[in-house]
This record gives C-alpha cells, structure tokens and sequence, in this order.
C-alpha cells in the first residue's frame, strides 16, 4: 500500500501559508499574524478516517535566504540530474545552523518526498525576488501546485498566473479567508491531480469531507431544535416561606423572576451558539455583538431583535392554521369520522385567527403567584406566552449557525452578526411552518414532545436553515 | 422471569441521555472506535454489547445508573403490591366466607366476586395496551425525579405488570385462606337468587364454569363438579331458609367447597396467572420496539457505522503569536543621496521627492546575485568613505517582509561601512504616493529595532508634494454662488 500523501505550504514569509493550512485542516488554533516568522517550525496536519491518514499538510516557515541557498546548490552540482540530491545535501549540511533554520524546516518535509504547494499574496505585484525559491522548489524535482492567495483587497492575481505557470503544474486561485467549502474541496481534488497515487486517497477525502458537512448541517438543526424546546418551556420558579412572602412585595418579586428568568434564556442562547460553533471546530471565536444587555440593540429581547427576526401575521397565520388543525383532527377522531373533518376545519381556522390576532403582540410570560400551601408559597415566571418569542430564537439561531458554517477557519476577525433585513422564513414550506407552530404551541403550555414529532421539527428547522441560506445567496 | 431487554433499554436510555452533553465530534469517536474493535473480533455491534463495553471502561463500583434505578423503583411497587393482594386475598376471601351458623354463604355471591376480579384483570391489561394511565399521579408522586420519555411510555405496561402481581397474590392467598377455613370451619354453602331461575338453569352456568377442569381432568376431582341434584338441593329461599334446609342431609351443604376452589383457581388465579405472563411478554416486546426505534439508537447506529473523520486539528499555538509591540518609532529622513534599492523596490520608478539632482543609485537583493549584492556593498563604502556624516536610505517594498538576506546583507554593510554609517529604511507602499500601513512600518521597524542599535532606522517620509491651502479650496463640482463655504 502506497504512503499518504503529503503537501508541504511553503513560500515566502507573510503570504498566508499557514491561513491555507488553518482553513484546509479546519483549525482556528493555528497562530496567524501580519507578522513575518509566525511560524517558526514545521507542523503536520494528519486528515485521518478512523486513524487512517488520507494526506497530511504541514505548515512550514517561509524563505528567509533563498538566493544564499541556491547559490550553494549552484555550487555543489554538476547536472539537472543532481538536484534533488544537492538540495538534500544542503538539508544535511545545515541542520543546526541558525542561519538556515527556516530553509532546512522548509526543505525537510520535501526531501521525504512531500508535494509543494507554493502559496503566494495575489493582492500586491508580482515580484521577481520569487525566483529563487521558486527554483529552489523546482530543484527538489517534486510535483508541486501554487496558490494565489489574496490577502488584500487589490487583485494582481494574472501577472501572478503568468509567472507562477513557468514554475508549477498546476496553479489555483484560493482565497483562505473567504473562499467557500466547495473550493476547499476543490483544491483538494486538485492536489490529488499532482500525482496518480495521490488522486483516490484525495478523493476519499473530499467525500468524507462533504458527508462531515452534511451531517453537521443536520446536528445543528438537533442542537437548535433542543434549544429551542428550552427556551420556549422554560419557567423560572421560586418557593417561599411564609415569613418571605410576607417582606417582599408582589412587584419586587415578580421583577427578580423577570431578571432571572431574562439571564437564563440568554444564557442558553449563548450556550446553544457555543455548541454550535464547537460542531464547526471553531473554538475560539470572539463576537462583536456585545454582551447581551436588555438595553442593547442586539439583546435577545431588544424591540431591535424582534423587528429583525419576528414573523408576519400573515406567516403566523398560516402556520397557526396547521397548528390548530392537528388539535381539531383529534375531535374528528373522537367522532369516528363522523364530524367530516369539520373538527380540523375549525380548529385549524381557530388556530389561525388567534396566532393572527394575537401572534404579532409582545407578550411576555406573567408572573403567577400561587396560594399558601402548609406554609410555602411558589411563584413562577414564564414559559413566554408568545410564539414570536420563538421565531426570534429561530432566526437568531439560524443566522448565527449560517455565519459559522461559511466561516474559514484562517478567518480571525470578529463575528459581526448583524439582524437580517428581511423576513427570510417567508420562503419556508407550508408543513415545516406548521411543525414549527405546532411545537412552539405545545412547548409553551409545558408539554413534552414525542420522538416523532421532534423528528419532524428537526427536519422543519433543516429546511429553515436551507430557506436561510437560499435567501442568503440570492440576497445581491 | 428474566427482564433483560427491559434493563437494556432503560439502562441504554439512561446512557443516552448523560450522552446528550457530549461533544457529538466525541461521541462518534468513541463509538466508531467500539465498532471497529467489535468488527476486528469478528463480533456484530449491538446495544448489549456497546453498554457492557462502557460499563468495563467505566470499571467496578461505577455508580448505578438511571436504569438501575427506575428498575429498582418498580420493584418495590411491585413487592408492594404483592403485599397488598395477599392481605387483601385473606381478608376478602375471610369476608366472602363469612359464616356464623345461621345462614348460608351464597354461591351466587361467590361467582359475581369471581366475575369482578375476571374483568378488572382483563381491564388492567386492556387499560396497558391503551396506554391510559388513571393512577400516573400517583407514580408521579412517588418518583424523585422526572421520567424520561422512554419510562413514561413504558408505565403502563409496567403496572399492569405490578397489579397483576398484586392480582396473583390476592388469588393465592384467597384460595389458601379457603382451604384453611375448610379445614377449621364447618361451612355451609348453598345458593340463592332473586331472580326467578330454575335449577337446571343454575346448574347449566355451573357446568359451564366448571368446563376448564370438567374438560382438561374430569377423573381428577369429580366432586369440584357439582351435580343437578346438589344444585336443586342447596337452594335456599330468604323465607323458608329454615325449612329447605332440614329436608337435605347436612353434609350436602359442605359437598361445595371443591367446586368454590377450582372456581377461584381457574378464573381468579389462573387468569391473573396468564395476564401476567403475558404482560411481561408485552413489556419485553416493548421494550425491544422502544429500543429499536429510540432516537439514541439511530444516533448510535449512525457512528457506528459511519467513518470519523479527524482534520487534523490538534495542535494549538494561537497563543504563540509573536511580540507586535514597537519599541523604536520613525525618524526623520537623514540628509543623504545615497539610495539603496533593495529587491526591486522602487520599480518602475522612485517617487521624486526621494530622488535628487546628485542622488546616486544603487541595486541589490531580489534577482541581483549575490556577488552584485557584494558590489553595491563597496561602491557604497567608497562613497560613505568621504561624507562627514556617512547615511545610506535604503527603499524597500513595505509589503514584502523584511527577510533574512536583507538582515545578512546590513550585517556586511555595518562591517564594510565606515563606523559611523547610519541606514535609513524607507518602506514603499503600492501606491508610492501614499504612506504605507501602520501594520506594514511596524514590521519593519521591528526589524531595524533587531539590527544593531544605533545603526539602522525606519523613515517614512512625505512622499508627495501637497498644496497647503488645498483645504481652502472647493470641491470638484462646487458652482460658486450656490453656497457659501466656512474657512476654518
């Protein structure tokens, strides 16, 4: 069995290499800066099915001294036929001198016969101070691609091509930062085209890969969903004695219920984007939107949030239309039939009149204080009594999953999740709006869901998350 | 009976549930890797398996888990209710044979008791195959924490399991219970109805309850069937109780006690027998359909079966970034017209406030070999060698970092360089107009910060011509008299 391939990112200092590599192995723990020398030494990337490596990309420093370099393989060699030896020969001459660290890190992986995969900055000019390490590369006689990667906003990426087409087989635009899952894939394939061997393996990879992609999609639209049942059920509770109800006013009560209840639901929500990100390996990712304040325009509960994320009454009713039918269904099944599905008729038109009427109003979850009971009292807050309230959470939830799931993982600037300007639910089917009322409805009024109905709204917030990306990419 | 597959599904669900706060990447991990172990010895993976393999990971005196739990929760309803049918059985079979001499105990009476207990062990079981649960309150009571979907769905049938337990209990013990006060009590048995009904009528529902034993061992116990003639002589009438029974030997009052027995044997105790096997057959039944079909076990199925996928992204150093803080910070432009233009900067051309009437210049790095670099080094020294205050610019381009060979290349400058020398490095930017980024001089004077001190500099001058009184001027496209513009 033929070994893994393996590509070794090299280039000049400062042009993304390791950005390619953080991207390409799905790690945001890899130290990225504006710095030249970031990368001090080489550093292996396995990508591994059930401990099987497919490839390995290892992330080296960049040139410091190609033209010393290559006069020193000048120097040493007699014919073409030799190069790939002189090169090795100046690897093992130098291992340990500090002037050429960088060089022998850089070389190392190729002489042990990785592919290269040259990265240059496709955003300023073409330089010919390239040269040399473009022929240093060469002289290593391995197959080997380049990468236009653009850092900046200008675009020299032709006269690049030109150049770099002298040099490599195979030349690629890739932007480490900004380019969607579909090219990483398809750089991967291109690897695979350096060398016969290398194609099934690379692959195997890709579709690994796209499965991992799908299934995420998947696991998210299970963690939004438990969330969501969460947050819509959820009722802050305390119990008091007599002595305790008697010194504290109605009012203070049912404001230190409303604060506690308000910090558990953005606890949670902030807990359910955390998973979420953790799902897409990105663990180390700042926010812009700042901590959740009830004041704050992005807050959970801002009047800002709901405008951005709620529902029309349009919507509400067609979606509160199946919702009430389901429990009119259930008269017509009381009467073996014999209502002629009236029951649904009406309890569908029941649903809908009240989520029209009733669905577009802020209505927070009250504060119930119950009787004195062998000397207890229990006050509860909550679960909100307003669908809206969930369609907020959904929103949010879904915009911040598609954020994260388009987010590179060499992208280290902050996450600005700025509320959607348009109503982008509309374009959900009819029957995934319903599932959704459905358990929004049922999880208000406390009641547990069963296994299939949760399946079916895992399967509604599924296509949410489709309908949100759809709108997204035909959005300009 | 054994209620395996119940332990596993509870046991499974208990492990499901404390899996839901697992990371997924883990979870499929852990699982995929108990596959491949399973498929390496050749063994199919199941659930049994699966959580005897995390319950040895987990090793001895792992704590008992949910399942366990539940398990031993029902238990003890189940011995309660035992309890409870046994005293109940004793009491009630005392109450139904109540005799104090004067009276008969009622046959009739007897059967209406049997038909009850029949039907409440059918209702029990049909109530379990519904799913309707009128006593959940009470279970609800008794449980210290909530139930998982799984339990819940598994009550019913769990308590009818439970009663009928308590049911078998009542029956063995009434039988016992009736067959103490046979021995103990002189009983006498007859029958009675308000209901105008014959004999033979009478003694046609007797042998019809009677068939089951009548059938399967009619050599065995003859007298547990009685006879029209026994049936025609216990009648007893509320008026003429006196009479009838003087007319009849009085040891035909006592022949009933073998048909009470079978009676209560064969449709109290057997049925409730039968009912509860068949419960836990249904329970067992249950408990595999739960099983199969618990979302947990999708989820299980789906890593198990499914190949992990590991990017590769173990190694951490984002906390490693290098020091970015700039001690030096730029100086002004020394008077020289010595220009060094280090791997092509400057190219295509210089700006022209950089470039004087006497500026002589020089290349090096980027294509220029080595030995040009060597060249640049001495023609610079010669003319250093004649300055009183002996300064080089050298422009580079503020985008490309500043590399090693610049470094070696200032390193033979300083040694070949009249002592003295100074080097003042002006990185360019793209557009040569304009300064370069603050991130772009901060990498260059960190580098001029790492040479020799005192040696090297960073400058950034000004390198356009512009109009001080531009400010004063107005915009393209300003019409004069349309409005009146503010001067500072």
């Amino acid at each position: 069995m033929t070994a893994a391939p393996v590509f070794a990112v090299v280039g000049h200092p400062n042009k993304g290499k390791s950005s390619v590599v953080a991207t390409l192995s799905q790690n945001d723990a890899i130290a990225i800066a504006l710095e030249p020398g970031t990368t001090r030494q080489r550093q292996a990337y396995p990508l591994s099915v059930d401990g099987h490596t497919l490839y390995t990309l290892v992330d080296t420093p960049g040139f410091q001294r190609p033209r010393r370099v290559l006069e020193w393989l000048q120097a040493h060699s007699v014919s073409a036929s030799d190069h790939a030896q002189t090169v090795q020969a100046f690897v093992t001459q130098h291992q340990g001198d500090g002037r050429f660290t960088d060089e022998c890190e850089l070389l190392a992986p190729l002489i042990d016969g990785a592919g290269i995969i040259y990265v240059v900055d496709g955003s300023v000019p073409y330089s010919a101070e390239h040269e040399a390490e473009m022929t240093i590369l060469r002289w290593t006689g391995r197959p080997s691609l380049a990468l236009i990667n653009s850092i900046g906003s200008d675009d020299y990426s032709d006269t690049w091509q030109a150049a770099l087409g002298q040099f490599f087989q195979v030349v690629r635009k890739f932007d480490a930062v900004r380019a969607p899952f579909e090219q990483h894939l398809g750089l991967l394939r291109a690897f695979g085209q350096l060398e016969p061997d290398w194609e099934a393996p690379l692959e195997q990879a890709t579709d690994f890969l796209s499965d991992q992609r799908l299934k995420r999609r998947n696991q998210s639209a299970a963690i939004i969903a438990r969330a969501l049942e969460d947050l819509m059920a959820y009722q802050e509770k305390r119990t008091l004695t007599q002595n305790q109800s008697a010194g504290t006013s109605d009012d203070t009560l049912a404001e230190q219920l409303r604060q506690r209840w308000y910090r558990h639901q953005r606890q949670r929500e902030q807990s359910l984007r955390i998973d979420i990100e953790h799902l897409y390996q990105h663990q180390r990712i700042q926010r812009q939107e700042a901590e959740l304040e009830w004041h704050n325009e992005h807050d959970l509960f801002s009047e800002d949030s709901r405008r951005a994320w709620s529902v029309s009454k349009r919507y509400l009713a067609t979606a509160g239309f199946g919702a009430g039918a389901v429990g009119g269904a259930g008269l017509d099944a009381l009467t073996l039939g014999h209502s002629l599905g009236a029951g649904a008729l009406v309890g569908g038109l029941i649903g809908a009149a009240g989520s029209y009427f009733y669905g577009d109003r802020l209505m927070l979850p009250a504060v119930h204080i119950g009787a004195l009971q062998d000397g207890l009292q229990t006050a509860t807050f909550g679960p909100v009594q307003d669908s809206q309230f969930g369609y907020v959470v959904l929103g949010r939830a879904v915009d911040h999953w598609w954020h994260i799931s388009q987010r590179n993982h060499a992208g280290r600037e902050l996450l600005d999740l700025e509320p959607a300007d348009h109503h982008w639910l509309e374009q959900l089917d009819r029957g995934s709006r319903q599932a959704i009322q459905q358990v929004f409805d049922k999880r208000r009024k406390r009641r547990p869901l069963d296994d299939r109905q949760r399946q079916k709204f895992i399967t509604a917030i599924e296509q949410s998350m489709a309908a949100y990306d759809h709108w997204r990419l035909n959005r300009t | 009976m054994t209620d395996s597959p119940l332990r596993l599904l509870l046991d499974f669900d208990a492990r499901s549930q404390r899996d839901q706060d697992q990371p997924p990447a883990f979870l499929h991990r852990r699982d995929r890797k108990f596959a491949l172990t399973c498929a390496e010895q050749g063994q199919a993976p199941n659930a049994r398996r699966w959580l005897e393999h995390m319950a040895h990971l987990s090793g001895p005196g792992s704590k008992a888990g949910a399942g366990q739990k539940t398990l031993r929760r029902w238990r003890r309803i189940n011995t309660g209710f035992a309890f409870g049918g046994a005293v109940f059985g004793c009491l009630t079979m005392l109450g139904l044979l109540f005799y104090e001499g004067g009276q008969r105990i009622n046959i009739t009476v007897i059967l209406a008791f049997v038909a009850l207990q029949l039907l409440l062990a059918l209702f029990t079981t049909a109530q379990s195959l519904v799913g309707w649960q009128p006593w959940r309150w009470l279970l609800r009571r008794l449980a210290s924490e909530r139930n998982s979907e799984t339990t819940s769905r598994l009550q019913p049938m769990l308590m009818a399991r439970a009663a009928h337990l308590g049911g078998i209990s009542f029956a063995a013990t009434g039988v016992l219970t009736l067959l103490l006060m046979v021995v103990v009590q002189d009983l006498a048995f007859g029958w009675s109805t308000t209901l105008d009904t014959g004999a033979s009528g009478y003694h046609q529902l007797l042998t019809a309850l009677a068939a089951p034993w009548a059938a399967l061992w009619p050599e065995l116990w003859p007298a547990a069937v009685p006879d029209l003639a026994l049936v025609e002589a216990t009648r007893f009438f509320r008026a003429g109780a006196g009479a009838g029974a003087d007319t009849i030997a009085p040891d035909r009052w006592g022949h009933w006690w073998p048909f009470v027995t079978m009676l209560w044997i064969s449709w109290v105790l057997v049925p409730r027998l039968l009912l509860f096997l068949a419960s836990i057959l249904l329970l067992r039944h249950k408990a595999r359909q739960l099983l199969t079909n618990h979302p947990g076990m999708h989820a299980l199925l789906y890593r198990m079966e499914t190949p992990t996928l590991d990017t590769g992204n173990h190694h951490n150093d984002a906390a490693d970034l290098p020091d970015t803080d700039t001690l030096i910070s730029l100086q002004p432009l020394p008077d020289s017209n010595l220009l060094l233009c280090w791997a092509g900067a400057g190219d295509p051309a210089l700006p022209q406030t950089l470039v004087g009437e006497h500026t002589q210049l020089f290349r090096a790095g980027g294509r220029a070999s080595l030995a040009e670099d060597q060249t640049a080094l001495a023609d610079i020294a010669n003319q250093l060698a004649a300055s009183p205050e002996p300064a080089v610019v050298v422009i580079t381009r503020s985008w490309e970092p500043p590399t090693g060979e610049l470094e070696d290349f200032l390193a033979s400058a300083r040694e070949l360089w009249p002592t003295g020398a100074r080097v003042a490095l002006v990185p360019l930017s793209l557009d040569s107009e304009r300064e370069p980024e603050p991130h772009q001089l901060s990498q260059w004077l960190r580098f001029a910060d790492r040479l020799d001190p005192g040696f090297a500099s960073v400058s950034a001058p000004r390198l356009h011509w512009r109009d001080p009184h531009a400010d004063l001027l107005p915009e393209p496209g300003f019409e004069p008299g349309t409005e009146s513009r503010k001067l500072p």
